[in-house]
């Protein structure tokens, strides 16, 4: 009896699907000024009329969509209140100690449910708050900022959707040469069998320097459609980390996009551990001179796991650097793609440009593609791309095992060398561990 | 005193037979020197003690202490006490020197539980040296050793040159203290400033109670490092075994003579 009492409200979640009436009522809930709620109902229409993923996309090709339906998935959360410190699962509270930062913000079943320090950055003028709040708080930024600068709500059939049902979020906002010396983090942990659409919007003024770090989780048998948008004015200096470990059940679209002023200098870290399938639509836009950024990525996708990344460095205007490096080990039936393009053009001369992906194969049967290019208009750069794909050597493991080390311990110190390239570059020390531990857990599994 | 003992070892690469036969006997305390042709085994034969998978023993043993070691996989062997400087080391990105030799040290020396060794889970640092002591020990050795303490840091044999990489392996040797060494031409590719170093570094652990198995195609070294036995190998088998004056024969009259003298008299007989 028991079991049938819990069946009508299931009933109700699936018939009510996703609709324009959703796209009202997840506005409503959250009593959203109207202007807001025209935006979600124009990005619905935008997703409406926009297809449906298809194999022959050039997008897609490599990562079918087989077995996705929304209507597996409860359109949005209700979020259920704030919580002390000491109300946090373990989950989230590890998480908050493995680092010291600045300030936090936790979010859970579609809102906020802890956070920390973040009066104390209004001081110096530094905005990090939920989106929900900046909406209300600081509606002429999230105006002139919010998907209209980076991601546009059209950038993919994803994307709208987010556009459309957007519930938690950061806007982080630090003005003019303004530092913020610890990092901020952000802390996502997504429910069951729902849809969470997590944004970020960071905006760093002219010579602003802030570190960011957003730690994703849950997300049981859950869709997430996030956007990222980083947007850097004239000599700001931004330190990204998107650190995404969702369970392997969850459906996972992320479109980012950097968007870098003159002599702004960027380093992304996107690191993708968790999913069942993950598309990443990951973007570097140079448009003002002097433009340096990095984007570096990892994954390690196990069991059968699908991960894709396709990245984007946009170089409009001359004199700019962009450096990406993709690192990845496979195991198990695994399945990787990397599709990246370097587009230069006219008139962007002197670019500096390089792109790389290395992919360490640990099982015959996983499976890593890797499509690099080049769409270059201006003639005076200099543009390098390289993909490799290797196995463990096993002349390095008898080299280590002839030292002592068991075979375990050899294959783990080669598959965790080959992703160090990535390693040594992640800005915060606190992650870089926190990243070496994940790689050790999944090579034991 | 232990003893290294290879009894009539004949080894195979598929269809090829590449050691014929190879008896050896190298107590700790004594300087080994093999010397022979390139082609006729000698690496393989270091290979085949330091237990890479790649080889078939057809026939024969390899004995510690009376014990045979043919069972064993080649990180058991290293916690023996068997320990081959290579050739050709490999370079591996990513994993730098300290941190590997760690592990290395730490498991060699038991620092590794006996439940974490047989886990194929085991967390790497469950059971390390501590961080300070091996620091510690491993700045004295590589002062000792000629090994700039930079290297620490630098990624295994990553860009090293040919001395750098030697040079690593001696250190490696100092810090893992093995019972029996088996240097595999570990003087090839040397200048004399660099042969001199890794002399004085064998020089140095050469002690009653290690053993030395010193692979060599000239007898260059031998000016360095003075052995107790000199064995000629050829065709897969020694052919001969006597003291130091053997190398400076060897050096004078050459392989041909090697070849004139045991082999051709050996198929005779």
């Amino acid at each position: 009896m028991t079991v049938l009492l819990k069946e009508p409200q299931e009933i109700v979640d699936a018939a009510a699907g996703f609709s324009q009436e959703t796209v009202r009522q997840a506005s409503a809930a959250k009593n959203e000024p109207s202007w807001m709620l025209e935006f979600r109902l124009r990005a619905w229409q935008t997703f409406e009329s926009l297809p449906w993923p298809k194999p022959t996309d050039e997008s897609w090709r490599r990562t079918r969509l087989t077995g996705f339906n929304l209507e597996n998935f409860t359109p949005f959360a209700v979020p259920d209140g704030t919580v002390e410190r000491d109300g946090l699962e373990p989950v989230l509270l590890n998480a908050l100690e493995e680092m010291e930062s600045s300030a936090c913000l936790i979010y859970r079943d579609g809102g906020v449910l802890y956070s920390e320090e973040i009066e104390k950055l209004r001081e110096k003028g530094v905005l990090f708050t939920d989106l929900q709040t900046a909406v209300q708080q600081h509606p002429e930024l999230v105006q002139e900022y919010f998907m209209t600068e980076a991601v546009t709500p059209d950038a993919n059939k994803f994307a709208a959707l987010h556009a459309a049902l957007w519930d938690t979020g950061s806007f982080i906002f630090v003005p003019r040469n303004t530092k913020v010396e610890l990092p901020l983090h952000a802390v996502l942990f997504q429910g069951e069998r729902v849809g969470g659409y997590h944004h970020t919007l960071l905006v760093a003024e002219e010579g602003a320097e802030v570190t960011l770090v957003d730690d994703l989780m849950g997300a049981e048998n859950a869709l997430q459609a996030s956007v990222v948008e980083l947007i850097l004015k004239d000599n700001a200096n931004v330190r990204y980390m998107n650190l995404q470990d969702f369970q392997h059940t969850a459906w996972n679209f992320l479109t980012g996009r950097a968007v870098l002023g003159k002599d702004a200098d960027l380093r992304w870290i996107q690191v993708s551990w968790g999913s069942r399938l993950t598309k990443a639509f990951l973007d570097l836009d140079l448009r003002g001179e002097g433009g340096h950024g990095e984007l570096l990525g990892l994954y390690f996708p196990t069991r059968r796991q699908h991960i894709d990344h396709q990245t984007l460095q946009l170089h409009r205007v001359a004199n700019c650097y962009s450096d990406l490096l993709f690192n990845g080990a496979l195991k198990h039936r695994a399945r990787s793609v990397y599709m990246g393009i370097i587009k230069v053009l006219p008139g962007a001369q002197k670019t500096d440009a390089f792109q790389r992906n290395g992919n360490l194969i640990l099982d015959r049967s996983a499976r890593a593609d890797s499509i690099p290019g080049l769409e270059i208009e201006a003639d005076d750069v200099r543009c390098t791309h390289a993909a490799t794909a290797a196995q463990v050597e096993d002349e390095y493991v008898f080299y280590l095992m002839a030292r002592g080390l068991t075979r375990p311990q050899a294959e783990r110190m080669i598959v965790q060398g080959f992703l160090q390239g990535v390693l040594d570059r992640v800005p915060v020390e606190a992650v870089m561990r926190k990243l070496e531990m994940v790689i050790s857990r999944k090579i034991s599994r | 005193m232990s003893t290294l003992a290879i009894q009539d070892l004949h080894v195979s690469v598929g269809d090829t037979e590449i050691l014929k036969g190879v008896d050896i006997t190298l107590h700790t305390g004594e300087i080994h020197a093999m010397m022979g042709p390139n082609g006729s085994g000698k690496s393989t034969l270091s290979y085949v003690i330091a237990g890479h998978p790649h080889y078939e023993i057809t026939q024969g043993d390899i004995l510690v202490d009376g014990e045979s070691i043919l069972d064993m996989e080649a990180d058991e062997r290293a916690r023996s006490g068997i320990f081959l400087a290579f050739q050709y080391p490999v370079s591996i990105p990513g994993v730098s020197v300290a941190n590997f030799l760690r592990t290395a040290v730490s498991n060699v020396r038991g620092y590794t539980s006996k439940e974490a060794e047989s886990n194929a889970n085991g967390v790497i640092g469950s059971n390390l040296m501590p961080m300070r002591e091996f620091r510690r020990e491993l700045n004295t050795k590589m002062k000792e050793y000629n090994v700039e303490s930079s290297f620490a840091r630098r990624y295994l044999n990553d860009g090293f040159s040919g001395g750098e990489k030697k040079r690593t392996e001696v250190l490696q040797m100092a810090m893992l203290e093995p019972k029996f060494a088996i240097l595999d031409e570990s003087d090839s590719g040397l200048d004399i400033d660099a042969l001199q170093v890794v002399a004085d570094g064998i020089n140095k652990l050469a002690t009653q109670d290690r053993g030395f198995l010193l692979i060599t195609h000239y007898q260059r070294i031998l000016n360095f490092v003075k052995p107790d036995f000199v064995s000629i190998f050829f065709g897969g088998r020694i052919v001969t075994t006597g003291g130091p004056e053997l190398a400076v024969e060897l050096e004078e009259r050459g392989y041909k003579w090697v070849e004139d003298e045991f082999v051709a008299r050996a198929v005779a007989v």
